[in-house]
C-alpha cells in the first residue's frame, strides 16, 4: 500500500470532516452538505484503510536449554541459551558442579508472551 | 432532507448529491473490491517475504552439509513445488493402502533428495533437513495459492473469488506465520510442540528403567519401543526414533506389536498434541476415547482396525496447543504438562488393566530435538 494513497485518504477524510462540521454548524445551509461531508469522509477512510500496514515483527523470545542433575537428591538446575546440537534428554558431558553426578538436558523451550485475555467469557 | 430547496448554492449541492448517490450505487461495490484487493495484496507481500526468508534459511542450512550454495539453490527451486497426487476415492475400497503406498513413495523421494543435497549430514540431520524443506514447501504453496486467487480475482473482477480469499486472509496469515516461525526450530533442530507425545513416552519409560540401550529399533519405519514393566504390566512404550525430525509410522508399529502378541494386549493408549480451541489454556491435558494421531489416514486406520479386530480398549490423552506452538519451538507450558500426562497414563494403566496384562503406550508426534 503506497504512502500516497494513505495521504490522499487522510486528506479526503479531513476534507469530509470539515464539510460535515460546516454542515452541522450552519443550519441555514442546505442539509445536503451534511450528507456530502459524510460521503467524502467515508471515501477518505476507505482509501486510508485500503491495504494493511505491515506490523513490525517482534523477534521471537530466546530458546533456552534447561539442564538438571540426574541425582534425585541433588537440586542443581542450569538454564542457558540454546546451542545448536542440544536436544531434550541429551547427556551433558560436564559433571554436576554441586554433586559431581551426571547431568541431562531436561528441556529445550521458549517462554512465549501470553496475550492479555480480552474476553471474559 | 431539503432536496429542491431554494438558495444560492442549492442547485450545486443538489447536483453533487445526485452525482454521489448515483456514483455510490454504480461503483460502491467496485470501491469495496478495490479495498479488498489492496488488503489481499498487502497480505500476499507479507507471505512472499516469509516464503523468501524461509527459502534463504533452508539454503543456509543445507549448504552446511557438503554442496555449494548454487547447487542447493537450484535444487531447492526444483523441489519446492513437489506434489503428491491423492489416490482416487471414487472406488474407496483399498484407498488407504494406496494412500499409504503413495506416502511411502513420497517419503522415499524426500529422503533421496535430502541425501543428495546434504551428503555430509548424518541420518538424524537428514531427517531434520527434510522437515526444514517441508516448511519451505508449505510457505511456497500458501504463497502460490493466494497469488493465484489474487491474480484471478483481478483478471476476472469476480466479486466472489476476491471476497472468498479476502475473508480467509486472517486465517491464512496465521497459518503462514506459524510455519514461518517454525523455520528456526527445524533448521536448528529444536524440539517443537508436536513432539510432546514422544517426549512424554520417553520420560515415562525412563521412570521405569527404559534407556536408549533397551529401545527396540525399527518395529516399523523409524519407530521403536521401550519394553518396560509397570506395576506387573508389560508396557510397550512406543515412539518414533529421535532426535532427528520424524513422525515415523506408529500406527503400523502398534499393529505389528498387537499381531506379535495375539490376544495379550489389553489396552492401547495414544498420547499426542491436539489443536486447542480459542480460549482454552495452552498445555491443558484432556483425555478421551479413540486413536489420537493426526496422519492423513493409514496410521489411524491401522490402530483403529487392529483395536477393533482384537477387541482392545483404546484411549487418547492429548495436550492442547495452538498451531504456532505445535510447529514452533516447544513452549514452556507444554513442557510443564509432562508430569500431568504421566500421572494420567499411570492412572489409566492402574485402573483399566490388571497385573500380567500387556499395554501399548504410543507417543505420536515429531521427534525433532527429542532424544531417546
Amino acid at each position: 500500500m503506497s504512502i500516497m494513497t494513505k495521504i490522499i485518504g487522510a486528506v479526503t477524510a479531513g476534507a469530509g470532516a470539515v464539510i460535515l462540521f460546516y454542515g452541522i454548524s450552519n443550519p441555514e445551509i442546505d442539509f445536503l452538505v451534511y450528507f456530502v461531508g459524510l460521503i467524502v469522509m467515508s471515501i477518505g477512510f476507505s482509501l486510508f484503510n485500503a491495504g494493511r500496514t505491515v506490523q513490525e515483527r517482534k523477534p521471537p523470545p530466546p530458546t533456552v536449554t534447561e539442564i538438571r542433575c540426574d541425582n534425585p537428591e541433588c537440586t542443581f538446575k542450569e538454564i542457558r541459551d540454546f546451542k545448536k546440537g542440544d536436544y531434550i534428554l541429551k547427556p551433558v558431558e560436564v559433571p554436576c558442579p554441586k554433586c559431581q553426578g551426571t547431568m541431562t538436558v531436561h528441556g529445550v523451550y521458549m517462554v512465549r508472551e501470553e496475550p492479555e485475555q480480552k474476553y471474559a467469557v | 432532507m431539503q432536496f429542491g430547496q431554494e438558495g444560492d448554492f442549492a442547485w450545486i449541492l443538489n447536483i453533487v448529491w445526485v452525482v454521489f448517490f448515483i456514483g455510490y450505487m454504480l461503483y460502491g461495490a467496485r470501491l469495496q473490491i478495490w479495498q479488498w484487493l489492496k488488503q489481499i495484496e498487502a497480505g500476499l507481500l507479507e507471505i512472499k517475504r516469509m516464503r523468501n526468508d524461509a527459502k534463504e534459511a533452508s539454503i543456509k542450512t543445507f549448504k552446511a552439509y557438503g554442496r555449494s550454495e548454487e547447487d542447493v539453490t537450484r535444487e531447492l527451486d526444483r523441489w519446492l513445488d513437489y506434489f503428491t497426487i491423492m489416490p482416487v476415492d471414487l472406488d474407496p475400497a483399498g484407498v488407504l493402502r494406496r494412500l499409504d503406498h503413495l506416502l511411502d513413495e513420497r517419503r522415499d523421494r524426500f529422503q533421496e533428495f535430502v541425501a543428495e543435497l546434504a551428503p555430509d549430514a548424518t541420518s538424524a540431520q537428514q531427517q531434520t533437513l527434510e522437515n526444514t524443506l517441508e516448511v519451505s514447501q508449505v510457505l511456497d504453496l500458501i504463497y502460490r495459492v493466494v497469488r493465484h486467487f489474487f491474480i484471478l480475482g483481478k483478471k476476472t473482477g469476480s466479486q466472489i473469488i476476491i471476497m472468498q480469499i479476502h475473508m480467509q486472509m486472517p486465517d491464512i496469515m496465521r497459518l503462514a506465520k506459524a510455519y514461518f516461525d517454525a523455520v528456526d526450530a527445524f533448521s536448528e533442530g529444536k524440539p517443537i510442540g508436536d513432539g510432546i507425545g514422544p517426549l512424554v513416552v520417553t520420560k515415562f519409560a525412563r521412570e521405569y528403567g527404559g534407556t536408549p540401550e533397551t529401545y527396540v529399533h525399527e518395529v516399523s519405519r523409524e519407530v521403536g519401543y521401550y519394553p518396560i514393566e509397570v506395576e506387573g504390566r508389560t508396557v510397550y512404550a512406543l515412539r518414533a526414533t529421535g532426535p532427528g525430525g520424524t513422525v515415523g509410522k506408529p500406527g503400523f508399529a502398534v499393529k505389528k506389536i498387537v499381531d506379535e502378541n495375539k490376544g495379550k494386549i489389553a489396552r492401547i493408549i495414544t498420547v499426542d498434541a491436539a489443536l486447542k480451541l480459542e480460549g482454552e489454556d495452552m498445555g491443558r491435558v484432556s483425555e478421551g476415547t479413540g486413536a489420537a494421531i493426526g496422519d492423513p489416514g493409514p496410521e489411524k486406520y491401522a490402530i483403529e482396525q487392529t483395536a477393533t479386530d482384537n477387541e482392545i480398549g483404546i484411549e487418547a490423552i492429548v495436550i492442547k496447543e495452538d498451531e504456532a506452538a505445535a510447529v514452533g519451538v516447544m513452549d514452556k507450558k507444554i513442557l510443564d504438562s509432562v508430569p500431568h500426562v504421566i500421572e494420567r497414563i499411570k492412572a489409566s494403566i492402574m485402573k483399566r488393566t490388571k497385573p500380567g496384562d500387556r499395554v501399548i503406550l504410543a507417543g505420536i508426534g515429531n521427534t525433532i530435538g527429542i532424544g531417546l
